[in-house]
This record gives structure tokens, sequence and C-alpha cells, in this order.
């Protein structure tokens, strides 16, 4: 249009800054721990030659002490997204209902202090828990042992399943907000005549929701379960602060554990194996969550209301969504790393 | 009309139970910071008996191990470049993607979108290598840089401008504006709120960052304050309550801050980061 060959490259150096910070901060670190990962590579003195598949061999050796560390950790962590997981999407689920059947002033309040929490550090969620649930002075155990509803302290944080149980309410009260608010926003995109024509025929409330609220929003709740489960997979803070991996190492996480033989091990070359096939684990439970829900779709018949939607659909020719964007499959809940 | 507005008001009261116990963990952090140790110890109560500062004056104090202040100032520097670096780099590079006809556009969008999918854990200690390698550990540069190579801020202000009419731009560039004006004069004031989302998301990304702070800091005097707060939380403050929910506080006020007056383009951050 405006372009000449010499604008063409002109442009380019919009992208440059963009580029070169994606190759050495990405690309290059990400090609450089799979050269690593097939190296005996040492933190301290470094490279130790070529061993080619060795290290993920050994990972994969059982009763070796990586295989020990990877597939305990590898347990744990699966354990924390089947713990953490369903409250994380269905309480969401829940809350976001509960604000948009509120009255329209409050809204806007509930879902802030709904959010609030998603804002700090995973420092301060772990002190703040550490404390609530401390074993000796600890709030809740103060409250308990003055209501005379425990006789002894309960070890919250030492003790299974408490130390898990610690771990999920800390997690949920933390990011639940982030769920909500994706739920919240899905739900104000349901077209209301959609409820209309239900209530016309007399559907009840709960038909309302399974036939039309659900339909609707299938689509974010795909992503919130995906989004989800890769932030449970990376849990880190929670469990270093609140139990120290405890006890008895049963919350030891993955990113931990690779930590550990990083850093304790003094081992980069297993270490980064370890968190390369923990990459490709996410990836896989990614993508099978993925497939799994979009072949669901496709075996279901058409609903009748899913005709009348898209007839809305084709004669709304309002402004374009900016909303409308295909997945993205990162959020802040990523920090954590 | 009646049960409509008797469901209303237990739906109003169910809202507000549940906001208490949302609230309740900070306001508790807030009270405890004000108790004194052997009551923070002790205490069943939400509010403290006796009022104290002492545990905002021993965080501070130059004998304890905690460097309150440094790591303040270590937070603003981090986070504020941090930012307007991420903001610079992805609003150039998605305005050249959207707009221009740039060479390799394509590879350029397909790494953009692939690269959202890999998990984080694969680069990140090969990333700390390369900062040991060239002796970068424990400088301001492995706390600032690495953050500029994420792709989701590419990703989010390219679809914002993919959805934005090209009539203005076009006018402009008809009445003999550069690309570098149309860029300043006319992008920029058009994808303000993107940019602005952009930025809160970024910064409290960086600010409450954890996991690659520890990594690449060694000394007390370059750590961020979720860093330092965390090694307090470890140490001296494991048995102190008081002290460290006054320390988590201090960490913590600023984060709440921006979030509430952000809140609106926060809330629209996350929003943009989804899908239909």
């Amino acid at each position: 249009m405006h372009m000449s060959n010499r604008s063409k490259w002109f442009g380019f150096i919009f992208v440059v800054p963009f580029l070169i910070s994606f190759l050495v901060f990405w690309l290059t670190p990400l090609l450089y721990g799979v050269w690593i990962s097939l190296h005996d590579f040492r933190l301290s003195v470094g490279n130790n030659g070529f061993i080619g598949l060795k290290n993920y061999v050994d990972i994969l050796t059982p009763d070796t002490l990586y295989y020990n560390t990877f597939v305990n950790a590898l347990k744990n962590t699966l354990m924390f997204i089947v713990l953490s997981v369903p409250p994380l999407v269905l309480i969401s689920l829940a809350l976001a209902l509960l604000i948009e059947h509120l009255p329209k002033k409050l809204k806007t309040f509930f879902r802030t202090v709904f959010f609030l929490s998603y804002s700090i550090s995973v420092t301060a969620v772990s002190a703040i828990y550490l404390w609530l649930f401390g074993a000796n002075g600890g709030f809740i155990n103060n409250l308990l042992l003055k209501a005379k509803m425990i006789e002894a302290p309960i070890n919250w944080t030492g003790d299974q399943p408490y130390a898990w149980l610690v771990i999920v309410i800390a997690t949920v009260w933390w990011t639940i907000g982030f769920n909500m608010l994706l739920f919240v926003n899905a739900l104000d995109e349901v077209d209301g005549a959609l409820y209309e024509a239900a209530d016309l025929d007399g559907a009840s409330a709960w038909h309302k929701f399974r036939f039309i609220t659900l339909p609707e929003i299938r689509n974010i709740s795909i992503f919130v379960m995906i989004t989800t489960v890769i932030a449970s997979f990376n849990l880190y803070g929670q469990s270093l602060l609140i139990t120290r991996g405890g006890p008895a190492q049963s919350t030891t996480s993955l990113i931990m554990g690779i930590n550990t033989t990083v850093f304790g091990n003094n081992q980069l070359g297993v270490g980064s194996a370890m968190a390369l096939l923990m990459g490709i684990i996410m990836m896989v439970i990614t993508g099978v969550q993925y497939f799994a829900s979009y072949r669901s779709e496709k075996e279901e018949a058409p609903r009748p209301l899913e005709e009348k939607k898209r007839f809305k659909r084709a004669i709304n020719l309002g402004p374009t969504n900016v909303n409308q964007q295909p997945a993205a499959t990162t959020d802040k809940k990523e920090r954590e790393l | 009309m009646r049960q409509k507005r008797t469901k209303s008001i237990i739906l109003v009261t169910v809202a507000s139970l549940l906001a208490v116990l949302f609230i309740f963990p900070l306001v508790w952090m807030v009270f405890t910071s004000f108790k004194t140790l052997s009551e923070s110890l002790a205490s069943a109560s939400l509010l403290p008996r006796e009022w104290t500062l002492a545990n905002y004056a021993s965080i501070f104090s130059a004998s304890a191990d905690s460097n309150m202040v440094q790591w303040t100032i270590n937070t603003a520097i981090v986070t504020l470049i941090g930012t307007a670096l991420v903001i610079f780099v992805d609003v150039l590079a998605a305005y050249a993607l959207a707009r221009l006809n740039i060479p390799g556009k394509k590879v350029i969008l397909g790494i953009v979108v692939v690269a959202l999918t890999v998990p984080g854990i694969v680069t990140l200690f090969p990333a700390f290598y390369l900062f040991k390698s060239v002796d970068l550990l424990d400088t301001y540069a492995p706390l600032i840089l690495p953050y500029s190579a994420g792709t989701l801020g590419v990703f989010l202000i390219y679809n914002f401008l993919r959805s934005f009419p090209k009539e203005l731009e076009e006018a402009a560039y008809l009445d003999g504006a550069s690309q570098w004006q149309v860029l300043t004069q006319v992008i920029f004031p058009s994808i303000k709120p993107v940019v602005t989302t952009l930025g809160v998301v970024t910064f409290l990304a960086i600010y409450n960052d954890f996991l690659w702070p520890s990594l690449v800091t060694n000394s007390d005097e370059m750590k961020t304050l979720t860093l330092g707060v965390a090694t307090l939380v470890q140490g001296s403050n494991f048995v102190n309550p008081a002290a460290m929910m006054a320390s988590t506080v201090v960490a913590t006020v600023p984060a709440l801050l921006i979030f509430l007056w952000a809140n609106k383009y926060f809330v629209k951050g996350v929003t943009n980061s989804g899908i239909k």
C-alpha cells in the first residue's frame, strides 16, 4: 500500500528489539536446555562431556536417586492437581453465577473483593496461611482451642492430610478470582434472548443452566480447566514456604524437585532433563484435554437453541468485539515460574 | 416482585458472607502486624488488645537481617524499568506485525503463538545458567531483561490492532504523515487502554515474581520485596507471626493499591487473555 521495498525493511526495525529479546532470553535458553540435558553438566564446574540420553535414562530407571526425586515430585504434583483443580473450577463458576445474579450496583464491588487476593505474591499468601494455620500459636488453632473444639493443637502444616488442605485452601483463596473473572465475562456474553425464550417455554432455573448457560460457556470452561491444570503443575512457592515440602517430602512439587537436583545435587544436566520432561508432560496433558473436549463437542448432536443463537449472531452486525481472540495458554498464574 | 426481592436479599447476604471470608486473611494480616509477639502467638481475636508499632520498627531497624528499604528500592527499579521495557518492545513489534508489510511476518506470528504454549519451566534453569556464565548473576540485568521475551503482550496488542479500524491511519498517510508520526500520534493514543492493561499485568507479574529472582539473586542487597520477605518467612521471622505480618504488609500494600487503582484495566487484561 504505502510500502516501497525500503520501507518494508524500515518496518522490520520495529520487531528487532522483540526478536533480540526473544532469541536471547527464550529461544537460546530453550535450545541450550536441550543441549545441557544431553551432557554430564555440573552447576559448579560446567560441562563434563556428551552422554547422550543418560540423564533421561537415569531419571526413568526405578530406584535411583533421580528417579525417586522426579517420580515422587510428579506424584505429589499430580495429587495437588487432583485436589486443587476441581474447587478452582467449580467454586469459581459458582462465584461467577452468584455475581451474575446480584443487583447491578453491587456486581463490581463483589467482583473486586473476590479478585483482590489475586494481586498479592505467593510469599504474602504463604506467610499469611503459615500463621493462620500455625501449629503452635497459629490463629485457627487458638480459636479452636478457645472454643474447646479441640484439646491439643492440630499440626496443620506438618501432618497429612492437613498439609495438603492448607496448601489447597491457600491456593484457592489466592487464584480463584482469576477463573471467576473469566466466567463472569463469559456469562455476560450469553445472549439474554435465549433466557427470555426459555422463560416463555416455562423452563426451570436448572434447565436454563444446563441447556443454555453450560453450552454457551463451554469454550471458556475448557480454557479455565486447561490453564488451571497448568498453573497447578507449577506449584512451588506455597509448598516451599508453608510446608517446606513436608511432611516426609509429601508436598515436594516438581519444580522443588528440579531445584534440589540443580542446586542441592549440583546436577544442572539432570535438572534440565527433568524440566524438559515436566514441560513435555504438561504439553501432553494440555493436548489431551484440548482434543478430548474438542471431540466430545463434535459428538454432541446440534441443539435447537444453537440454531436460534446462530441466527441471532447472523443478524447482529455490531462493532467487532476486541475480546474475540484465539486461545492464549498463558496468564498471570504462570508467574509462579 | 416480592419473591424476586427476597431472592436478591438472600443472594446479597450470601455474597457478603463470602466477601468477609475472602477479606479475612488480609484483615488478619494487618491487625496481627500491630500485635505484640506474645499476643500474636496466643491471640484468638482479630483486633490487638495492645497496639504496637514495634514489629515495623524491628523490620526496618539496621540490626535486623531484613533490608526493607533496599528491597523496596530494588523492587521499584526492577518493576518500573521492566514494565517500560516490555511495553516498548511489545508495542513496536505488535504494530509492525499488525500494520506493516514486513519480511518474515508469518514466521514471527507463528513463533509468538507457539511460544505461548511452551511451559516456562523449560527455559528457566538454562537462562539462569546463561546469566551465570556471563557473570551477571546478582545484578539488575536478569531481574529486568528476560521479561521482555514474553510473547503475551505482542499477542494482546496485535489482536487489539487487528480489530481496530485502519481509516484514521490511512487518512494520516494521505495528509503526508510519516510512519513514525502515525505510530506516535495515531496508534499510541488509540491503543492506550490495552497498553495500560499490559502495563498493569506486567507490573504485578514482575512485582510478585518469586522463583526467577530467587535463582538469579545471591546477596541480600539485590533482593526484591517478594524474595526478601520470603527469606524472612524462612528465616528470622519463622517463629514470629507479628513481625512476619508486618513485613508482609509492607510488601503487599503497594501491590494491593496498584491493583485497586488499576482494577478496571487488570480485569480487562484477564478478560483479553481468554477465549470465547
